[in-house]
């Protein structure tokens, strides 16, 4: 039975909120490593191969990004970063150097494990890969056709310009993955200007118009407001 | 830069008006003891409105070269053989000094006194905010304890009820610091917070989302314009002060059944509306409605109550930053309504 668990490894050097986390886990059904250092969590890392990390950046020995990047030339384990509220360069930052998402601390264990389940999902998925049988992505209601370049909500057909159209399929290959406005602006584009910003922001409010999406009420497609964009798979209710 | 041609403006006018007025003594009224005073008024008048000692000194010697040039005997020539021209020169130099020494002085100490103020608020606030971080404190810590230490003696519904307290206060909790870290993060430094481009949709989206987390049977109106609206801002803290306003309005109106958020746009202006249809503001706290926590010191009363002062009081913090303005308001047909402005077009550019 436990091998079938996936194994998670929680680095955290706060020991209250570590044995928090481990236990809303292990109640959850994963089978949890905690370390309090990082130097501790590569050796682990190295020995144990875990499915999934939980990263808190603030480590006593020395900064998470440095795991992070370590771990991220070689492997493409998901990892989830803990961070504390602060500016929105810290999350972008650890997006861009390769964590899968983050979530900010305090937060409740519904919300964790939320996300805990998403990066599962993803790196099942083979997140960077078309994510389909037969060149088809299917979310909910929502199905978009790779080889035709056709979106469609439930019968209905959304025509999308070929940029919205192009945004909307890099996000669903990443589906679930907060994507960074560089990451997408450098998928998109090619290089990014001044204006890029703004011209991603113009095309997501058009998709959004054209998806019917209202303000406040879940949606496909996530913002977050400084860092990015993520296409929600998680199912509510 | 500027303050350097403010200085020499100054400098450059007195000196002229004082050289205009000697020679209307001398040629107009035939008076030339007086020349020398004039100069020395002037001086002094220069040391006082000008920073540091250099503008002072500097007229200083120009008075004494153009008394001795102009208005002193022989005319049009220097000459400080003559005690009197050498005694007005020392005179004038002298009072310059003095003059700079005792403005500094006064300038020094007013700004001790603007500091003391600054500290004295601050230490007011900490005050308050500790006392009202306490409150919470007392039920978590207590409700913990009691769980570890009497577990078998509560039944169900009273473990449930303890657990419900501590998430409640935890919760407050969280609103308060996420309050004060905006608030720090507009001290800090000093710098003006820097504004990116922000799609009011995407702001409005993740505001009613954050608040729907908290309040899910709490429903609100919304109306936002049709165009795409980007205005420059820093996103968490309007967050803050939009999320504080409807969080306001749920947690201090009474008999509240319509809560409502619209923008719009009136010229280069962006408009943030938060309405209700409750009983409303105290007529007597509406002037002080933003200035929160400046009485509340010595008044013991409900904690949570604070929280709404503090919460304005960062929201005007927040907006003043913006170089925005706040305005709270009581409906004529019954309600509060609190807006703030937001400029569209940011004034100087970033880059």
């Amino acid at each position: 039975m436990s091998n079938n668990k996936y194994k998670i490894l929680l680095v955290e050097d706060e020991s209250n909120i570590r044995n928090l986390i481990s236990t809303i886990l292990e109640a959850a059904g994963y089978h949890t490593i905690a370390v309090g250092t990082c130097s501790l969590a590569l050796s682990l890392f190295a020995s144990h191969v875990p499915d999934l990390v939980i990263l808190d950046l603030g480590l006593p020995d020395r900064d998470g990004m440095y795991f992070l990047q370590a771990v991220r030339k070689e492997h493409n384990t998901p990892i989830i970063v803990l961070s504390a509220r602060s500016h929105e360069k810290d999350k972008v930052d650890a997006l861009d150097a390769g964590a899968n998402d983050y979530v900010t601390k305090p937060f409740g264990s519904e919300e964790l494990l939320a996300r805990v389940r998403t990066a599962l999902r993803n790196s099942r998925m083979n997140s960077d890969t078309l994510p389909s049988h037969d060149g088809k992505f299917i979310l909910r209601e929502l199905v978009i056709h790779y080889d035709a370049r056709r979106v469609f909500i439930g019968d209905t057909e959304i025509h999308l310009t070929q940029t919205e159209y192009n945004i909307l399929a890099y996000l669903s290959m990443h589906a679930g993955k907060m994507m960074t406005y560089s990451a997408i602006i450098k998928a998109i584009w090619g290089q990014s200007d001044e204006g890029s910003i703004k011209k991603l922001q113009v095309n997501m409010a058009n998709i959004r118009k054209k998806f019917g999406a209202k303000p406040g009420e879940e949606n496909y497609i996530i913002n977050e407001l400084g860092v990015g964009y993520r296409l929600n798979i998680d199912q509510k209710n | 830069m500027k303050k350097t041609l403010k200085n020499i403006g100054i400098t450059s006018v007195i000196l002229f008006v004082a050289f205009l007025l000697s020679l209307l003594f001398q040629n107009v009224f035939d008076v030339k003891e007086h020349v020398s005073t004039v100069f020395v008024f002037a001086v002094f008048l220069i040391s006082l409105r000008t920073e540091g000692y250099l503008y002072g000194i500097v007229s200083a010697f120009i008075g004494v070269l153009l008394i001795n040039y102009v208005f002193a005997f022989p005319y049009f020539a220097f000459n400080f053989t003559l005690p009197v021209n050498l005694i007005s020169a020392i005179i004038m130099i002298f009072l310059s000094i003095l003059t700079c020494t005792l403005t500094a002085k006064i300038k020094k100490h007013e700004q001790e006194k603007a500091e003391i103020e600054k500290e004295r608020m601050r230490a007011n606030l900490l005050r308050a905010v500790s006392h009202d971080l306490r409150t919470p404190l007392t039920t978590i810590y207590g409700s913990a304890s009691t769980l570890l230490e009497s577990p078998s003696s509560l039944d169900e519904g009273q473990t449930q009820g303890i657990l419900h307290g501590i998430k409640e206060d935890s919760e407050w909790l969280l609103r308060m610091v996420e309050n004060l870290l905006s608030v720090t993060r507009i001290d800090s430094g000093r710098v003006k917070i820097s504004k990116t481009p922000t799609v009011i949709e995407e702001l409005i989206d993740s505001v009613i989302l954050k608040f729907h987390k908290r309040y899910p049977n709490q429903k609100v109106e919304l109306t936002i314009p049709e165009d795409i609206l980007i205005i420059p801002m820093d996103a968490m803290l309007i967050s803050q002060v939009l999320t504080n306003l409807l969080e306001n309005a749920v947690q201090h109106t009474e008999h509240m059944t319509q809560l409502s958020l619209s923008i719009y746009r009136s010229g280069q202006q962006a408009v943030f509306q938060v309405e209700d249809n409750g009983g409303g503001i105290n007529p007597e706290l509406l002037p002080n409605i933003f200035t929160g926590y400046s009485g509340l010191s010595d008044e013991h009363s409900d904690s949570h109550k604070h929280n709404a002062g503090i919460g304005l009081s960062v929201c005007a913090t927040i907006i003043k930053a913006h170089g925005g303005e706040i305005f709270a308001n009581n409906n004529q047909k019954g309600g509060a309504s609190f807006w703030f402005t937001l400029s569209v077009e940011d004034t100087h550019d970033e880059q």
